[in-house]
């Protein structure tokens, strides 16, 4: 029933001068900011502004479980709950959770869980709510990146930071960091995140067409891209507290 | 973690009460002020309208959105607005997953019965076309803090919201909608604006805005809704039961508290050009 | 009250020499020279032993030849002996359950509360009844991984609180409000002419001669647990207190 004005494709995803249509280079991220400590009632809590997209990410525990047969006798759980806005996406989502949100609750789970240490919290839960604002494409990986922020502003023991990034194809052209319009518009993406510990890749999907070369060669643009995200991690993190350190310490020394 | 909130401890109960007999708070202030409000307005760039109101610490995040579709046969040429309230489990250890609970009804009912009453939205500018083509705006809040008093502070995002809102305007022409590419804004949707005022009561002693812990340990609360020269809505909740004399007496107050935040706040500075 | 059992070693760690003034996050590598240096607390020696890594968000402290990460977030775990303001947040007859800002709820058994009488020794003697709500001060018997933690009311400074309020702080802060020998509980108490009683769990109970101390005492504790990682904190928070006073008029 529902008649609205419609999304329309743009034809071509770059422009005359060879950048794509928001004015970046093809391996360049859009604009992030970062900032953690959001919301005074979580345990910790991130805020992440990526180009358009607006997420929250907040943490609570280790807390007990509910309902309470999840709970494992010999382990703590990790929960993530991917959520959007009614508001986020261009047609009004409905607020019960869809199929898609689950998805990535349970893809995001199984991306951070490697970092963790839930063998010494047994019985117990964490918790990551995600809310997703506002939307404009990569919101799995931005939102897997500010739930990493969240966990280690919580002060939770993890063996790395966990950063992502979507990198694809678009107008037969290998790119980083997609946006919404060539997510929905191109040929092929890729959203992936890396455990720092190890270096590897833990959270992979595919979809589109690529040949094995172009394949590879996104790999690493991809590594590429996540190693600027987990600067941007690093200097969010620790600007809370040296804020504060040049604050009371700058006149001084 | 656990919160320590979930139960409020009987000395923390007792040393709010005792300190409001005094006419004092923790925080500073008096019985009848508000803690500081933060507006900002159109951040939600998938929105149709959006504003992030701060109350203190409390914090709510509201926007628009719009469908067209047809409109209820009693009312043929009116538009239709409804109000959503979600308090995220994001927001605090006392917010649960699941179905909306009393009280994100609550909220959202509140907020919405000060709107319907107060001849704010005008939903005969929200016809297309009579009998066919209505707009059906969506008005969802989202509390991502929760640190007392709910209700004011979505009061507040849910007009502002309103009021930074841009709707491309459709016509109906041979059966099918156009858009003329113009918008609706602000200015021609929202007319008056009723401002919610909530008082808790704890004993005797009755105060605006609580916060939190105050929250938690009030007997009662009511809500009232004000325009610039009208009631348009009362709600008490809680067990605590009001005299006719401080009933009276809140009805006044709210008038006077009203004006004055309805000038602090300057509302129509948060609306969008078309 | 006081706080003297608290001032442990470990506590003084923050003001410590040997801590660094560097902030380290999950997964920064502290050092690569694993010949000199041992994974302490807060850290873990990678896989391929080549390189000691941070967990926690926290200050780095190089302590002889150990690596250690001091936290600046984190919750709390319970530990045989330390002492807890707790909760009532349920009863039954046999046991009381605790809230004490732990993944766990504590349980209090009506054996290890204080028993009064009107006649000392007498058999009638009632161990004193708590109601949910109730505010305790309590001391960790027992705390493990498997079971609920134990607490007891037996003790110097046990029992309930029958006034006063109790604020949250971060708990790895907690040893920054006591500080070094218990300098700055002593400079609280003494400028604020207020009672304080500090805990491990994060929670402190402070009780002042008038409101506006009270709200001062809260303004400072905050300030103390967003400056934990400075130096010169003492010195500081003296001279805030002081010129906080003033500014509101407070003699």
């Amino acid at each position: 029933m529902p008649l609205i004005i419609n999304d329309i494709y743009p034809e071509k995803l770059f422009r005359e001068d060879g950048k794509r249509l928001d004015g970046r280079e093809k391996n360049e991220l859009r604009p992030i900011k970062m900032e953690v400590g959001v919301i005074s009632n979580a345990d910790g809590s991130a805020y992440l502004e990526w180009g358009n997209n607006k997420i929250y990410a907040a943490v609570y525990g280790p807390r007990e479980v509910h309902p309470h047969h999840l709970a494992k006798p010999d382990r703590g759980i990790l929960r993530v709950f991917y959520r959007m806005a009614t508001f986020s996406v261009f047609e009004r989502k409905r607020p019960a959770p869809g199929r898609r949100e689950k998805e990535i609750s349970m893809i995001i789970t199984d991306c951070l869980e490697p970092v963790l240490f839930l063998e010494l919290y047994p019985g117990t839960a964490f918790e990551v709510f995600i809310e997703v604002m506002d939307a404009d494409g990569g919101t799995r990986c931005a939102s897997t990146t500010v739930a990493a922020l969240a966990l280690a502003d919580a002060g939770v023991p993890m063996r790395s930071l966990v950063s992502s990034v979507a990198v694809g194809k678009i107008d037969g052209q290998l790119v980083t960091d997609l946006s919404g319009i060539e997510d929905k518009a191109g040929d092929a993406d890729l959203p992936c995140a890396i455990t720092w510990f190890n270096e590897e890749l833990s959270l992979l999907q595919f979809d589109g067409d690529m040949s094995i070369e172009e394949l590879n060669e996104s790999l690493l643009n991809a590594r590429n891209a996540l190693d600027q995200i987990h600067q941007l991690q690093l200097t969010a993190l620790k600007s809370k507290y040296t804020s504060i350190l040049e604050e009371v310490e700058g006149g001084e020394d | 973690m656990m919160n320590i909130k979930r139960v409020i401890s009987t000395i923390e109960k007792n040393y709010i009460a005792e300190n409001l007999k005094k006419g004092e708070r923790i925080d500073g202030r008096g019985l009848w002020d508000y803690r500081k409000i933060d507006i900002s307005h159109d951040i939600i760039k998938s929105a149709e309208g959006s504003a992030e109101v701060k109350l203190g610490e409390t914090d709510i995040i509201t926007g628009i959105k719009y469908e067209v579709g047809e409109p209820f046969p009693d009312l043929p040429d009116e538009g239709v607005c409804t109000i959503m309230a979600e308090l995220l489990p994001l927001a605090s250890p006392l917010f649960e997953r699941g179905p909306p609970d009393e009280q994100s009804i609550e909220l959202a009912r509140v907020v919405d019965r000060g709107i319907r009453h107060a001849d704010c939205i005008q939903t005969k500018k929200l016809c297309i076309k009579e009998n066919e083509a209505v707009y059906i705006i969506f008005v969802d809040m989202f509390v991502m803090n929760y640190a007392g008093n709910l209700i004011d502070a979505g009061g507040i995002s849910a007009l502002t919201a309103l009021i930074s809102s841009r709707i491309p305007e459709g016509v109906m022409k041979d059966g099918n909608l156009e858009w003329t590419g113009n918008y609706l804004n602000g200015k021609d949707l929202v007319k008056e604006l009723p401002l919610i005022m909530t008082f808790g009561k704890i004993g005797d002693i009755i105060f605006l805005d609580p916060n939190l812990p105050e929250e938690l340990v009030c007997e009662g609360r009511i809500s009232i809704s004000v325009t610039k020269d009208k009631i348009v809505s009362i709600q008490k909740s809680g067990v605590a039961t009001f005299s006719i004399e401080e009933i009276q007496g809140l009805i006044k107050r709210s008038m006077e508290l009203g004006r004055e935040i309805r000038n602090k706040l300057d509302l129509w500075q948060y609306k969008v050009d078309k | 009250m006081e706080n003297d059992e608290l001032e442990s070693e470990e506590l003084d760690e923050f003001e410590s020499d040997e801590t660094n003034r560097e902030i380290v996050v999950p997964g920064e590598v502290l050092t690569e020279d694993v010949e000199h240096f041992n994974p302490g607390r807060g850290t873990l020696l990678n896989k391929d032993k080549t390189k000691i890594i941070a967990l926690n968000i926290g200050l780095k402290q190089i302590k002889k030849n150990y690596i250690n990460v001091i936290p600046l977030r984190g919750f709390y775990t319970p530990r045989p002996g330390d002492k807890v303001i707790a909760l009532v947040i349920d009863k039954n007859p046999v046991k009381y359950k605790c809230d004490i800002n732990a993944k766990d709820t504590a349980i209090l058994k009506p054996k290890n509360t204080v028993r009064r009488g009107k006649i000392r020794g007498s058999r009638n003697m009632e161990a004193e009844e708590f109601e949910v709500g109730d505010i305790l001060v309590a001391k960790i018997i027992s705390a493990d991984r498997l079971n609920m933690p134990e607490l007891t009311l037996v003790g110097k400074y046990l029992g309930k609180k029958a006034n006063g309020i109790v604020i949250s702080i971060d708990p790895p802060k907690i040893p920054r409000v006591i500080g070094r020998s218990g300098s700055m509980i002593k400079l609280l108490k003494n400028l604020t002419k207020s009672n304080i009683f500090v805990t491990q769990n994060g929670r402190i109970w402070i009780r002042g001669e008038n409101i506006a101390y009270e709200r001062l005492l809260i303004d400072a504790i905050k300030k103390i647990e967003n400056e934990a990682h400075t130096v010169g904190l003492t010195d500081r928070m003296s001279q805030y207190i002081e010129s906080e006073k003033q500014k509101r008029g407070i003699k």
